[in-house]
C-alpha cells in the first residue's frame, strides 16, 4: 500500500492479488454499506499508478466544484479512470465483478484505521504496487481504451491512458 | 471525510505571455508541468467569450490526442479544466528546433544533427497530414528536441484543425518554409531535407506537393480576384 498527495489530500492505494470475496464485496457496495467507502479497480487495466493519479486530480476537482458526475466520490474515480462516457459500462470494465480476483483499492483521505479495516475487508494477498506494470493486460487495455500499435510506438500504455482520461471531456 | 477545495495549491511561475493565453510551469501529482491558460478577451461579449475560448480549448485537446494516436509525439496531456480554461501537460526538457538552428547559424552546421532533425519534422508532418491533421502554426519554436533521445516533439496545436484538402497541407508546409527562409537561412536548405522526407512518410505527397508550388506562386492567402 502506498499514499499519495493530490492537490491537498491524499490517496490511499493498496493492491490484492488471488482476492477470494469480490462478490461479496461487489454485493455491500452496490447495496450502500461498504464501510468505510473504497474504490475497486480492476487492477489488470491499470499499467501503472499515474493513470489513477490522473483520474483522482480530475475526481477531486470536481468533488470541490459539486459537479460530480456520478453517485459518490470513489465511483467517480472508477469512472474517471475508464476515460469513457459511459456510466454503467465503465463501472462494470474498470471496477469489479463476481469473479475479478485482481483488485486495486483506493481510498481518498483515509484515516490509519480505515487503512486497516480496508485491508480486512478485502480476503486476498495484499502485494506491491510495483507489481502493477507486469501484471497489467495489453490486450484488454488496447481495447478498452483504443490504443493503436502506432501510438505504442512513441508512447507508453500508461501514458495512452492519461492521454484518455484527460480529453475525455474535450471529445 | 473533507476533501479541500483549494485546487491551486500548486505554485505556477508564468513562463511566457502571448496573445491568445499564457503559459506556466507548475507540477502535475509530483510531475513537472505546463499550464497553458486561454484568456479571457475583454473586448468580446462575455458569452461569446466563454464560448470560443472553451472551443478552442477543447478543439487544442483534440488535435493533440489525435497527433499522438497517428504516432506524432506531443507532450502528454494530464488534464484539462473546462472552468478555469487551462492545459495541463507534460514538461518537456530540451532545446527547440529554433535554438538548435541557431546555433547552427552562429557557431556552424552539424550536419548529421541538421539531418536527423529535418528527417523527423518531415516524418511527422507527413504522418499528421495523412491522418488528416493540419498544425497550423509550424515554426521552428513549435518543435522540440527531448533531452537525451533528441526525439522530435511537436507542441501547440492551438490553431490545429482537421482536413484533408492538398490546399490546407500545402498551405502548412509553405508556412513552414517561409519560417525557415526568413529565421535559418543560414543552415543552408532545410526545406529541401524536410520535403525529402515528407515525400517517404505521406502517402499522399505527390497532390500536396503540386499544390504547395501553387501555394508559392501566389502566398498563405487565396487570391479572390476574378
Amino acid at each position: 500500500m502506498k499514499e499519495f498527495d493530490i492537490i491537498g489530500n491524499t490517496l490511499y492505494l493498496a493492491l490484492f492479488t488471488d482476492v477470494t470475496n469480490s462478490k461479496e464485496l461487489l454485493e455491500s457496495m452496490q447495496a450502500g454499506t461498504l464501510e468505510p467507502e473504497v474504490a475497486f479497480l480492476n487492477a489488470s487495466l491499470i499499467p501503472d499508478v499515474f493513470p489513477v493519479l490522473a483520474a483522482a486530480h480530475k475526481t477531486l476537482v470536481a468533488k470541490s466544484r459539486d459537479s460530480l458526475t456520478t453517485r459518490t466520490l470513489h465511483s467517480e474515480l472508477v469512472y474517471n479512470y475508464s476515460g469513457s462516457k459511459h456510466i454503467t459500462e465503465s463501472l462494470k470494465r474498470c471496477g469489479i465483478s463476481d469473479s475479478t480476483t485482481y483488485i486495486l483499492a483506493a481510498r481518498f483521505n483515509a484515516t490509519l484505521d480505515e487503512m486497516k479495516a480496508i485491508e480486512k475487508l478485502i480476503s486476498g494477498k495484499e502485494i506491491d504496487l510495483e507489481e502493477l506494470e507486469g501484471r497489467a493486460n495489453q490486450t484488454q487495455i488496447q481495447k478498452q481504451y483504443k490504443i493503436s500499435g502506432v501510438e505504442l510506438g512513441i508512447s507508453s500504455l500508461a501514458d495512452a491512458i492519461t492521454c484518455r482520461i484527460a480529453a475525455r471531456d474535450a471529445l | 471525510m473533507e476533501i479541500k477545495a483549494d485546487i491551486k495549491d500548486n505554485s505556477l511561475i508564468l513562463l511566457k505571455q502571448g496573445a491568445e493565453a499564457r503559459v506556466f510551469e507548475s507540477a502535475f501529482v509530483g510531475r513537472r508541468s505546463i499550464v497553458k491558460e486561454r484568456f479571457s478577451k475583454k473586448y468580446r461579449h462575455p458569452t461569446l467569450d466563454s464560448k470560443l475560448t472553451l472551443k478552442r480549448l477543447n478543439a487544442e485537446a483534440r488535435c493533440m490526442t489525435k497527433a499522438r494516436r497517428l504516432g506524432v509525439t506531443t507532450p502528454l496531456l494530464y488534464s484539462v479544466d473546462p472552468v478555469l480554461h487551462t492545459l495541463t501537460l507534460e514538461f518537456v526538457e530540451g532545446p527547440s528546433v529554433k535554438d538548435v538552428f541557431l546555433e547552427f547559424g552562429s557557431h556552424g552546421v552539424v550536419e548529421e544533427r541538421l539531418d536527423d532533425i529535418a528527417l523527423q519534422i518531415g516524418d511527422a508532418i507527413g504522418k499528421l497530414h495523412d491522418g488528416g491533421l493540419i498544425h497550423g502554426d509550424l515554426t521552428t519554436s513549435n518543435m522540440l528536441l527531448r533531452s537525451g533521445t533528441n526525439q522530435l516533439v511537436l507542441i501547440d496545436f492551438g490553431l490545429s484543425f482537421t482536413s484533408t484538402l492538398p490546399e490546407d497541407k500545402a498551405v502548412d508546409l509553405y508556412v513552414l518554409e517561409r519560417a525557415l527562409i526568413s529565421m535559418h537561412s543560414s543552415c543552408g536548405n532545410v526545406m529541401d531535407r524536410i520535403l525529402a522526407s515528407y515525400r517517404k512518410s505521406s502517402k499522399q505527397w505527390s497532390s500536396t506537393f503540386n499544390k504547395l508550388a501553387e501555394v508559392r506562386q501566389r502566398g498563405r492567402k487565396r487570391t479572390m480576384v476574378g
